[in-house]
């Protein structure tokens, strides 16, 4: 079940969003107050050009300052934004010599002032005033007093220039913004072409096409187009197996129907009743054999592809051991064995499984031992309890395989290299299924008196599961 | 005071919303002669008949002293004394007006969107008819000069001009004239040498030279002017044609104003097409605008005139003519230029030789 969420892209621009954003908070605050102080140092020395301006044209006159208050510096100090406009000119003790309005130098201003030219800001009847103050050191024939220049003009164009400086930086800074956003777009569109690449390649591959892949891709692709390959390889190899298996399945038919066909043709040129009977007879065991081995392939065919596994249950491992073992050893098949129990665990041993399954499972490793053992061979089956796992085994005293025949004895077909049983070869090839429906583990190997043990291991029910 | 308050807001209560409008005053304290002005009042009356308008017209120094009355102030202030208009603006006594018209207003004739200069009215010289049967009347302030240099003793007691003391409009002329040249010192002097008559106002002059008193007049407003010639033929008019001053008066509503949307409808008037209409054909104030047609529209008078039409900037540098220290020195400078010859240099003592070492060498 494939489950969409969101687009790469969204969760690109989300992230990028979410880093401009904060990046452009700082920035724009950063702007802010750059814009404030670039617009307050240009109109800053606009103060101080009308200061100078008045301060040129102060003199003494009869022991006092006088000035004729330059028109152009107060022009200067009401700027194109015609400021409302303060000076004023103050003598030695603080007396206004001239000026326009009471702003209410203080005391503590001049003592400033006096030090080193100054800047304020001052709220006048609710306005905010911009003010310099300057010392000037004029010389007159009778007297030589410092004089106080104080201009200052309210602030609508510092606001409008912060305003427009600040609006231009915003300006820049969303461009930016929009700029990102695009390369960010064209750069995904480059970034996700192999991607796109490989899809298009998949979409054009014949269904039964199950050739690795040949595409290039970058490093971070590399892990996807890897089990992307290795899951053609499964595929390919899945389908080779049943191919072999319908081509082995159909072999094994034919043999016996070949005789059925021999055996039937000999009988009708024969006139004798007695040859009838005789082929009657074979046919009769070979037809036995024959659906024998159809319903073993047809188990098979239905262990491998049932998908959906049917319903389980908890099932003691012990009891399921015991009637098998006794089932099998009332058979007639296997009179000539000695078929026995080897000594159990006391407790009941619970595993997950399908009880037909399992059953099947022992039945058919039992009927092979019975198969590839000689008469009177003693075939062994018991249970070891390991700490996650339960282990069922069954062992023989026969013959046994060579090493390197035991790899491949789970195949179907395959027959540890004899050919003088009756077996069909699915026997193990069975086990195999159901073990691994099971999410079981089988082991093959040589048993200590010379035949064949084959151990499967069950995992637990958890206690998880167990409640 | 308070009674009436309270029978106010019961009368609007008691009558239909509509009717409420009826009583809305509106206080304008004005420098601008109600004769002058009456078409353009009448105009308004008619265009909102719902507002009352109290229109008082009084001199420049007064309406000045009305602007700071924090118990009662006016709704809207109209003055000449473009100086003393500025000067109260910068005190912060006036409030914006961010309608359509005072946007579309020129910007030359505006100060912060506060004050609006909506008039445009030259200053002359005027004479009498007797004046052209004994010299040549004057075209320029050169002749000017001349005249009075030349017929000194005919025009003696003859000429009229304002007193910078006592009218805040002849200061600002004056101080405005006085930044142009420097030889506008010699016209004080000889203006001096002939006994000039200072009067406070326009009105006063022309009615001087009508009854004959005076032949010349220097520095009236045009506007006065234009409208006594033409019920009085023996006044001439005379634009000066080497440089003539233009006087804008200036409107502001006040901060507290009690009545601001009124206030603002007036202005909205003043500066709107129809109210400008008014200025260019019924009144000789002279329209600013350059959309308006009339016989007195700023347009008009400068095809006749030519660009020597010199408006007063509307700008801070005004303030310099309020400065207290700067006023007092150019009233000195005006009274010795003025008695420099009347009444030789004894009388003024010792004070006269510091300021000539100064500025007269300038000249």
């Amino acid at each position: 079940m494939i489950e969409v969420d969101g687009t790469l892209k969204s969760r690109l621009a989300f992230w990028l969003l979410a880093t401009v954003s904060a990046l452009g908070v700082l920035l724009l605050v950063e702007a802010y107050f750059s814009s404030q102080r670039a617009a307050e140092r240009a109109y800053d020395s606009q103060l101080e050009a009308a200061a100078l301006t008045i301060a040129e044209a102060i003199q003494w006159e009869k022991g006092q300052p006088v000035v004729e208050i330059p028109s152009a510096a107060l022009q200067i100090l009401a700027t194109r934004h015609q400021e409302r406009v303060f000076y004023a000119v103050l003598d030695a003790d603080g007396h206004t010599v001239s000026g326009n309005l009471d702003l209410g130098i203080s005391p503590d201003w001049r003592r400033r002032v006096s030090s080193q030219p100054t800047w304020l800001n001052d709220s006048y009847h609710g306005t905010q005033w911009r003010l310099y103050g300057r010392e000037l050191d004029s010389a007159g024939w009778e007297t030589q007093d410092p004089v106080q220049i104080w201009v200052g003009h309210t602030m609508s164009g510092r606001d409008a220039l912060t305003e427009t400086l600040f609006e231009h930086a915003v300006t820049r800074f969303v461009v930016m913004v929009l700029l990102a956003g695009i390369l960010m777009l064209l750069a995904m569109r480059v970034a996700l072409a192999p991607m796109r690449r490989l899809r298009h390649q998949l979409r054009q591959r014949d269904a039964d096409d199950m050739r690795p892949l040949e595409t290039r891709v970058p490093e971070e692709m590399r892990e996807m187009a890897e089990t992307l390959d290795s899951l053609f390889t499964r595929q390919r190899e899945g389908r080779e197996a049943l191919l072999r298996f319908t081509a082995d399945a159909s072999h094994q038919l034919k043999t016996p129907l070949a005789g059925l066909q021999t055996t039937s043709e000999l009988a009708l040129k024969s006139d004798s009743p007695d040859a009838w009977r005789q082929a009657l007879t074979e046919v009769h065991g070979s037809a036995g054999r024959t659906s024998r081995l159809a319903s073993q392939l047809l188990s098979l065919a239905r262990l491998r592809h049932a998908v959906e596994a049917s319903a389980t249950s908890r099932i003691d491992a012990m009891a399921l051991l015991h009637e098998t073992t006794f089932d099998w050893a009332q058979r007639d098949v296997s009179q000539a064995h000695d078929i026995g129990l080897a000594p159990l665990p006391a407790a009941p041993q619970y595993i997950q499984g399908e009880a037909w399954a399992l059953r099947e499972l022992l039945g058919n490793l039992i009927d092979n031992a019975l198969r590839y053992t000689p008469p009177g061979s003693v075939i062994t089956l018991g249970a070891v309890s390991h700490a996650q796992m339960l282990e069922l085994y069954i062992e023989d005293d026969g013959p046994g395989v060579s090493p390197e025949t035991l790899e491949h004895l789970h195949r179907p077909f395959e027959r540890g290299g004899r050919q003088d049983t009756e077996g069909s070869g699915l026997g193990l090839a069975i086990v195999d299924s159901i073990v691994r429906r099971h999410e079981a583990r089988m082991q093959v190997e040589s048993a200590e008196k010379g035949g064949l043990r084959v151990r499967l291991l069950f995992p637990y029910l958890t206690r998880h599961e167990e409640r | 005071m308070s009674i009436r308050r309270v029978a106010l807001v019961w009368l609007l209560g008691a009558m239909a919303p509509s009717l409420a409008w009826a009583d809305n005053p509106l206080i304008v304290e004005a420098a601008l002669d109600r004769e002058v002005a009456a078409p353009l009042l009448d105009a308004f009356e008619a265009a909102h008949p719902h507002i009352q308008l109290t229109f008082r017209d009084r001199s420049t120094l007064e309406v000045d002293a009305r602007v700071a009355d924090a118990d009662d102030p006016p709704d809207v202030v109209i003055s000449s004394a473009m100086p003393w208009q500025m000067s109260r603006v910068n005190e912060g006594y006036a409030q914006r007006l961010d309608s359509p018209a005072a946007q579309a207003w020129p910007e030359w004739a505006k100060w912060r969107d506060e004050v609006f200069g909506f008039t445009f009215e030259p200053i002359v010289m005027a004479y009498r008819l007797d004046l052209s049967r004994h010299m040549m009347p004057p075209k320029t302030h050169a002749d000017m000069h001349t005249l009075l240099t030349q017929h000194r003793e005919t025009l003696r007691d003859k000429v009229t001009t304002y007193s910078p003391s006592r009218s805040g409009v002849g200061y600002s002329l004056f101080q405005q004239d006085a930044r142009y040249t420097t030889r506008f010192w010699d016209l004080v002097t000889a203006m001096g040498a002939a006994d000039t008559n200072l009067e406070a106002n326009t009105r006063s002059m022309l009615e001087g030279l009508s009854e004959g008193r005076y032949w010349l007049g220097y520095n009236l407003l045009g506007s006065y002017a234009m409208v006594w010639a033409q019920s009085h033929p023996e006044v001439i008019v005379q634009v000066p044609q080497d440089y003539s001053l233009v006087m804008m008066r200036m409107a502001f509503i006040h901060r507290d104003a009690p009545h601001p949307a009124a206030a603002r409808a007036f202005l909205d008037f003043l500066l709107g097409r129809e109210g400008q209409r008014v200025i260019a054909g019924e009144t000789p104030l002279f329209s600013v605008r350059s959309d308006v047609v009339g016989p007195y529209t700023a347009q008009r008078l400068r095809d006749q005139v030519g660009e020597r039409l010199y408006p007063i900037p509307l700008n801070a540098s005004l303030l310099a003519f309020v400065d207290p220290s700067r006023r007092t020195a150019f009233m000195d400078r005006w009274q010795r230029e003025f008695r420099r010859l009347s009444q030789p240099a004894p009388a003024q003592g010792a004070a006269i030789t510091e300021p000539r070492i100064d500025k007269s060498p300038k000249r």
